[in-house]
């Protein structure tokens, strides 16, 4: 059973082309992130779904029901937007009652309800205040208790905590995610970053330019991404690009370095890749070399500790790639050293299609 | 297969139809209405509808009276206008720094501008009586001895009589307006050419009045129009006297209309004032640099 | 001290700042003083030579005259007139405002046809209209005057509340109508609130723009709905003005208007300046 299903799903606004054909299938009681840069069309994607936005082509279904003209009212969703959208001429209380009285709930049962969701929230004291009168992160949750109180089928939550400063954002995330736990609901989440999407998604799906560029659960596209875009879209920092030839059964690197071909691609002799190597699958050379790992020498460069890990920047193949170490491996600039790199969990994309080999 | 459009399609259609039907019954009605009645020869005496070509409108070229009111309305904007513009602005200097009592002198200041025009025109009307007024009185304890001015009939008097009370009424509207805008523009800009020694002058000219001018701009087209249709003031005070004198295009069409009931002929006027306001005003607004 | 003369200059000028606006207030508040006193004047106070500049007592005899004659009935019609019409004028042009601001319904083009509306000089319009209410039998009538008023008020309505609506987030609509209102409990529970303060000012100014009206009520009405502006200027005679009518009946008639502006006071100013700015 399905809560959401969109077929062939398209949106044009005037000559742009936003949302370029969309299928997409949400089981019930999913947590699903849309993400991708901005202009990948995700939010127009929540919009359509939520009926803000007309389809101009495709169709949706929200609980088995074709709802692609219907009005959104008539949608059983309930949404939480970026600006908390909280109406500041009505208290705490009233804002989050205030889809309930619109579907003229019985008053004790609002009563129930609200108060369920406040304790739920941790906003019980708040309730009789005025919204200008909260922080960020209150706002925030009456925002969400907003929607949950309305015990919709489909939640959709559009970059919800992108105005939240660093700390909220991480206590807000937590919050989310038990939230999902607790109600069990098939939520859609879009945002933009990717350790959003990471920490909370049951599954995602990565766009790109109005279409699914890559779509599952988060370490599946971590560890297995499908194209160079995916692959650097997830992950922090970044994973390393490095354009390489194939020649006798080993990567070679354009300045020279010579690197084990990861098992089981379909290269051959001669053809242009470029190698993919995550910074948490470089570490400084232990004791003796792993299974499928790679020794070479380099020059550090550069160093950002983050606290619990440190980044370090260091040429390589005539680019410079970025490693993460555990922290007490500090290396001062300009030392001499040597690393490892997993070639097994490397990664090869051809550099025509983009696509990893 | 269901519903194929969207529900809620024609709702913002529903919205602007009551307010369209009643501008098009309003406004273009009785556009298109004096145009065709101003090709016929109606009066009210008399209905004779046939086409009377462009008779009505090659009057309009040799009716003196009608450029003379066309005149006096154009004499009235040129003094009125500017004069409320510099005082408004003077005006709204004074009050621009804060200073205790500052909110009951604007409240006060601004009186004049809610009252009714003719009411205004009326209380000027005994504000200027040669012999019960106060104004003569005032002007005599000036003078030394008995002022006996008949401000609303002595024709070298008319016209500062009516300029008074319209700056009077109106200055108020400029002051607030003034005031508002200039308590909008930026303290550190004017603070900073201060400290770079600019005189008050540099610093107006090139820093407070760009700021200002979207809203300046629009309160001098709004005074502009409301000039340009001056009726309640000058009927109270002269009711275009003496003679034509003080007859404005206004009061002249109002008197054709409704007082030689000429029907056909008041109608071509109606459409003469509204071609020309509409060329002012597009004019205006080009100049002014407020098209979008 | 270094601080002292910029001080005392401050003082100065300060002191200066409240000798001209002392004076200016003078000015501008003393034809009203003058217009008011005079309603509560004798006759023999009012045609005092030299002039009287205060009434000796308060009394309420000419305002007595014209509540027994009957005229003070033009009041109410312009109440009526004044109340009703922005009534009408506050609704459509709020909802018409709604959708181009929300929609773009008619794109710039409509927009700027509504407000060239407001351009139209009266004297050019009264006519016509004059013409078209004599076939309506609408002459000397509330509905005539009604729908004049809510007509002439619509394109300044509808700027006014144009400007205002686009500064409501469209976040809070989309909310309600994610959380199951209909286009018009949106329109009745959230833009409405929202606009609150806008739709006060612009009913203040549209309620003056009606009671303040002289020239449609002139042609258009006789003896039913006469407003009371048209009642002061019956007492303008060649040589004997009713003074003392002409007195209390604008007292009369400028009070309700007072009050409108003083309730109003605070949204008023914001109205003006936001309303201006955003043209």
């Amino acid at each position: 059973m399905s809560d959401l299903k969109i077929s062939g799903l398209h949106k044009h606004y005037g000559s742009f082309h936003a949302v370029k054909g969309i299928d997409l299938e949400v089981p019930s009681g999913e947590f699903t992130v849309l993400v991708g840069p901005s202009g990948c069309g995700k939010s127009t994607l929540l919009r359509t779904i939520a009926g803000l936005e007309e389809a101009s082509a495709g169709r949706v279904e929200i609980g088995g029901k074709d709802v692609t003209w219907a009005r959104p009212r008539d949608r059983d969703i309930a949404m939480v937007f970026q600006n908390y959208a909280l109406y500041p001429y009505l208290s705490v209380y009233e804002n989050i009652a205030f889809g309930l009285r619109a579907r003229k709930v019985a008053a004790g049962a609002i009563d129930k309800r609200v108060k369920r969701a406040a304790d739920m929230l941790g906003i019980a004291p708040l309730l009789q205040r005025l919204p200008r009168e909260l922080s960020g992160g209150q706002r925030q949750r009456v925002a969400i208790g907003r929607a949950i109180v309305r015990d919709a089928l489909l939640f959709l939550f559009d970059e919800p905590l992108s105005n939240l400063d660093a700390q909220l954002r991480d206590d807000m995330r937590v919050e989310i995610k038990r939230l999902h736990q607790e109600l069990g609901r098939t939520m859609i989440y879009v945002t933009h970053d990717q350790i959003e999407a990471m920490t909370l998604a049951d599954r995602i799906v990565l766009l790109r330019d109005g279409q699914v560029e890559q779509l599952g659960a988060p370490l599946d596209l971590f560890e297995r991404p499908a194209t160079r875009f995916v692959a650097g879209f997830l992950g922090s920092p970044k994973m390393n690009f490095l354009a390489a030839t194939v020649t006798e059964g080993a990567v070679v690197l354009s300045d020279g370095t010579r690197l084990p071909l990861p098992p089981g691609r379909k290269v051959r002799e001669g053809q242009a890749v470029i190698l993919g190597i995550r910074p948490q699958h470089i570490a400084m050379a232990g004791a003796g070399a792993l299974p499928g790992h790679v020794r070479v020498a380099v020059v550090i460069e550069l160093v950002q500790p983050t606290g619990s890990r440190v980044h370090v920047n260091m040429p390589l193949g005539g680019t410079s790639i970025i490693a993460e170490f555990a922290a007490h491996d500090v290396t001062a600039p300009g030392e001499r050293t040597t690393i490892d790199i997993d070639m097994n969990r490397a990664i090869l994309i051809d550099p025509q299609s983009e696509t990893v080999i | 297969m269901t519903a194929t459009a969207h529900p809620d399609r024609n709702f913002k259609y529903w919205l602007v139809s009551p307010a369209i039907f009643l501008l098009l019954l309003i406004g273009l009605f009785p556009l298109a209405f004096s145009l065709v009645v101003s090709f016929m020869r109606i009066t009210m005496l008399e209905t004779d509808t046939s086409f009377a070509g462009l008779v009505n409108f090659t009057q309009l070229f040799k009716d003196s009276r009608l450029w003379g009111s066309l005149f006096h309305t154009a004499l009235i904007i040129a003094i009125a206008l500017p004069v409320e513009l510099v005082l408004g602005l003077a005006m709204a200097y004074l009050f621009l720094d804060k200073m205790p009592g500052r909110q009951l002198f604007v409240s006060l200041l601004v009186l004049p501008t809610i009252i009714s025009p003719i009411v205004a025109g009326a209380t000027w009307r005994l504000l200027f009586d040669n012999r019960y007024g106060p104004i003569n009185q005032i002007l005599g304890w000036f003078a030394g001895h008995p002022v006996p001015a008949l401000w609303t009939v002595n024709p070298n008097l008319v016209y500062p009589a009516i300029v008074f009370c319209e700056i009077w009424q109106w200055t108020p509207f400029m002051f607030l307006i003034l005031l508002a805008a200039l308590s909008n523009v930026d303290r550190s800009l004017t603070e900073a050419a201060e400290i770079d020694g600019a005189r008050f002058w540099r610093s107006f000219r090139f820093i407070v009045l760009p700021a200002i001018w979207p809203v300046m701009a629009i309160a001098i087209l709004i005074r502009g129009l409301d000039l340009f249709r001056i009726f309640d003031i000058i009927w109270a005070l002269t009711e275009g006297g003496p003679g034509t004198m003080t007859e404005t295009i206004s009061i002249y069409t109002f008197v054709q209309g409704f007082r030689q009931f000429e029907t056909s002929y008041t109608a071509a006027i109606a459409f003469l004032v509204i071609v020309l306001l509409t060329v002012i005003v597009t004019w205006a607004i080009r100049r002014m640099g407020l098209a979008k | 001290m270094s601080g002292l003369p910029f001080h005392r200059r401050h003082d100065v000028r300060l002191a200066l700042r409240y000798v001209v606006a002392v004076a200016l207030v003078l000015v501008f508040v003393f034809p009203i003083y003058w217009l008011f006193t005079m309603s509560f004047k004798t006759p023999d106070e009012i045609f005092a030579f030299p002039p009287v500049w205060y009434p000796r007592a308060i009394q309420f005899n000419n305002y007595r005259v014209l509540f027994k004659d009957g005229d003070a009935a033009t009041v109410g019609n312009s109440l009526i007139l004044a109340t009703v019409s922005t009534f009408f004028a506050m609704i459509f042009g709020t909802v018409a405002a709604y959708s181009l601001a929300r929609f773009k319904t008619g794109g710039e083009n409509l927009a700027v046809w509504i407000i060239s509306q407001r351009m139209m000089p009266p004297v050019a319009i009264v006519f016509p209209v004059f013409l078209f209410y004599v076939w309506l039998g609408w002459v000397d009538t509330y509905v005539g005057l009604i729908i004049l008023y809510t007509a002439f008020s619509l394109p300044y309505v509808i700027w006014m509340m144009r400007g205002y609506i686009e500064d409501i987030p469209l976040e809070l609509e989309e909310s309600a109508l994610v959380d199951g209102c209909t286009r018009w409990a949106v329109l009745w529970k959230v833009v409405l609130p929202m606009a609150r303060s806008g739709l006060f000012a612009t009913a203040v100014f549209t309620f003056v723009f009606a009671w303040n009206d002289f020239l449609f009520a002139l042609v258009l009405t006789r003896t039913e709905v006469t407003t009371y502006t048209v009642q002061v200027t019956h007492y303008f005679g060649g040589q004997s003005n009713f003074w003392a009518k002409i007195a209390a009946m604008s007292v009369l008639g400028t009070i309700p208007v007072f009050v409108a502006v003083a309730t109003m006071q605070r949204y008023l100013v914001r109205g003006i300046s936001m309303g201006a700015v955003k043209g």
